[in-house]
């Protein structure tokens, strides 16, 4: 047992050494905090996870091969999911983006995982001038010029994507499910948060528009655990598929509930159901044969990614998922914009950093060339289907290996 | 399916998940009507038990759903899973009752029931570090055997839930009328004074209601996990909301009450769903609540008590 006294010398000691250490680096660089904000804990924990590590190896390369002279990258994490809401919180992602914005240091961030926590960060960075790419979040109004006031109130786009977004997402499925699947009739759910009503909202639109029967439309709550009776109803509608727009919290139990009472009816969602957490959470046999889509190119089996996957594999024991390019590639951006900044000479503010990050050109990255509009929205957009097919001879758990491409969904 | 067939459907929907609140709302009402406290605990000691009942499972073995068991192993894993759940979440309304409430009682204001909060956000939190947040593959052994009723499916676990279901209530109905304990406990409910006075030790009869209340939260745990083959750490909420609930409506400390009122909102939550839409089951469900407590305050079993001071 350690008596208070010397508890209190140790304590002493190791602040003296952090101190010590925190001189070393500042002696030898500057350092420029870059914050992270994803739902490390929470029903997309691991997925979050797997993301941020796209962005970890990003800056531990670049602080390694010295890219940026005189200046250290310190990437932050910021977890924005809670106990109480058990998945993202939007009064937690407020919190960390006031964080952020309250501290010089941070001259750009990566992030959110999720729209909802977008919608409440965004007009928190905008006033604070502080961009922020993110890696998935795909509800469209964040980067809509017509949400501006709400969004950028500040008037510059700080919301930048290296996705694309549910104004594709949605429709483009839709698309492929008239087109490919050959799909007549429909059910559509949403989880009721930003993302999962956005999804599906444009998912119906598109699918109307191609003649596609709408049979019904509700919503499900998250934090309920059965499904069963809004199931069986479906099941007396017939419908051909069923399109669910939302993340894993409600998708895991509706897949569960789904295979059992619908087990015949084609299953679809966007890129909320392509996580390790259904896999897990669902398992086998009941995710076998969902469709989900991925708003990015599918580049995880491209000769390009191949180097970055082995790498990937070397630092964390796992292969990477085409959101964790994204990510990567997010901070490639940052990277970039503040070697730009810095080789300009002038102070690496995140005014200038932002003003970079707008201008920045990647026409070689692993997503394809990376170009940003005036809202902040990647130029190059693709959406891309997966549906889940069980390989006994990989791990169950893994998506890169559950998940099989099936092609890019046919643009609206 | 026809429209007959549907209302079926939901009614067995509807009658599952009665079940599983009528034995939560049970743990509520039987607290309630000998202490006098919410116990805002049972939300996450019923989790608990989800996880424990799950855990015990996966010690004889089983991974999800891909083991099916029959015969001798099937009942006796369903067993030592119930006895399991049933045990450590007993021991545990025990341990709050003995070693964190017990030095309240007769404390005036809300200390008691504030604490019974703060148990439950401990044991949510507990969970969340050892097991973590993500939702658990809970193992199913039951054989998927099936019946066919006109257009409506019945399935074995549902037959399953509903007996168990009815075996413990009907188990606990015999204890409560006609063991000496249970006269003991409505001795107690009734006026705990005189109850003292005639010789009955209180403090057993509370520290038995904890343990019958949180048995039962356990008992819930796996009938949840085997009915959703699913258990998570955030399930504490919604369900316990809605079995408390059900102990209010049915008048709470009346335990006929619980089992009605569970059954009631299992009954609600699935017909609404299929007729209105499920984003406002719980616009449905607590509207409801709030129209019979204005035309029965004391819920629908429930009988005013008269005023105790």
């Amino acid at each position: 047992m350690i008596s208070r006294r010397s508890a209190i010398k140790t304590t002493t000691g190791v602040i003296a050494v952090s101190i010590i250490n925190l001189r070393d680096a500042r002696a030898a660089d500057k350092v420029i905090k870059v914050g992270i904000n994803l739902s490390f804990t929470g029903a997309d924990g691991e997925n979050a996870t797997r993301i941020g590590n796209g962005a970890v190896i990003a800056f531990e390369e670049a602080n390694a091969a010295k890219a940026v002279a005189g200046f250290t990258f310190q990437l932050v994490k910021l977890d924005d999911a809670t106990a109480t809401a058990g998945q993202y919180d939007p009064a937690q992602a407020a919190t960390n983006a006031r964080t952020m914005v309250s501290d010089k240091a941070y001259v750009a961030a990566l992030g959110p995982q999720m729209s909802g926590a977008g919608k409440a960060m965004a007009p928190i960075l905008s006033q604070g001038n502080l961009a922020i790419i993110t890696p998935s979040s795909t509800n469209p109004d964040l980067t809509d010029p017509k949400f501006a006031q709400q969004y950028r109130p500040a008037g510059k786009a700080i919301y930048f994507r290296t996705v694309a977004t549910d104004a594709f997402q949605g429709p483009n499925m839709a698309n492929y499910m008239a087109d490919t699947l050959k799909v007549k009739s429909i059910f559509v759910l949403d989880d009721s948060g930003a993302y999962g009503v956005g999804l599906s909202d444009a998912f119906q639109a598109q699918a109307e528009k191609r003649g596609i029967k709408l049979l019904g439309r509700d919503r499900l709550d998250p934090k309920a655990a059965d499904y069963t009776p809004i199931l069986t109803k479906i099941k007396s509608l017939n419908p051909q598929a069923l399109f669910y727009g939302g993340v894993a919290q409600a998708g895991v139990k509706l897949a569960k509930q789904a295979y059992e009472t619908i087990p015949d009816v084609i299953k679809a969602g966007g890129d909320g159901v392509y996580t390790v957490d259904l896999l897990n959470g669902a398992g086998f046999p009941a995710v076998e044969g969902w469709y989900a889509t991925v708003a990015a190119p599918h580049v995880t089996e491209d000769p390009k990614a191949a180097k970055f996957s082995d790498r990937y594999f070397a630092r964390f024991k796992q292969r990477p998922d085409d959101y964790t390019i994204t990510c990567y590639t997010g901070a490639e951006v940052i990277i970039q914009a503040v070697k730009k900044v810095a080789a300009s000479g002038k102070p690496v503010t995140r005014d200038a950093v932002r003003d970079a990050i707008q201008m920045v050109k990647l026409p070689d990255s692993m997503l394809g060339p990376i170009e940003f509009d005036e809202n902040g929205d990647l130029r190059n957009k693709i959406i891309s289907v997966f549906q889940i097919r069980k390989d006994a001879t990989k791990p169950l758990d893994d998506p890169t290996a559950q998940y099989k491409y099936v092609g890019v969904a046919p643009i609206v | 399916m026809t429209s007959t067939d549907l209302l079926l459907q939901q009614v067995i929907n509807g009658l599952s998940l009665g079940a599983m609140y009528s034995l939560l709302a049970l743990g509520f009402t039987l607290v309630y009507g000998i202490a006098e406290l919410i116990n805002f605990a049972h939300f996450n000691v019923f989790m608990v038990g989800a996880m424990v009942a799950m855990l015990t499972l996966q010690g004889f073995g089983l991974v999800g759903q891909e083991t099916i068991l029959t015969g001798l192993p099937l009942v006796g894993t369903l067993l030592a899973g119930f006895a399991v759940a049933m045990l450590v979440c007993g021991g545990i309304g025990v341990g709050i009752e003995r070693v964190l409430l017990r030095p309240l009682r007769g404390v005036k204001g809300p200390a008691a029931m504030i604490t019974t909060i703060g148990v439950s956000y401990v044991l949510f939190n507990v969970v969340l570090l050892t097991l973590g947040s993500d939702a658990k593959n809970f193992p199913n052994p039951l054989p998927p055997i099936v019946w066919h009723i006109g257009g409506a499916v019945l399935r074995l676990r549902e037959v399953l839930i509903w007996v168990i279901a009815l075996a413990l209530m009907a188990g606990l109905t015999y204890f409560v009328q006609y063991t000496r304990l249970g006269k003991a406990m409505r001795a107690t409910a009734q006026d705990p004074e005189a109850a003292r006075m005639m010789g009955v030790e209180v403090d057993r009869v509370v520290m038995t209601a904890f343990f019958l209340g949180s048995a039962l939260a356990g008992a819930c745990g796996m009938i949840f996990g085997l009915y959703y083959n699913l258990a998570k750490v955030d399930i504490g909420f919604a369900a316990g909301l809605r079995a408390f609930t059900a102990a209010v409506l049915g008048g709470i400390g009346n335990v006929p009450g619980a089992m009605l009122g569970g059954v009631v909102i299992g009954l609600i939550e699935a017909v609404s769903g299929q007729t209105i839409g499920t984003a406002w089951t719980d616009v449905i469900i607590f509207g409801l609540l709030v129209l019979v407590l204005i035309v029965r305050p004391a819920g629908l079993m429930g009988r005013l008590a008269p005023n105790k001071s």
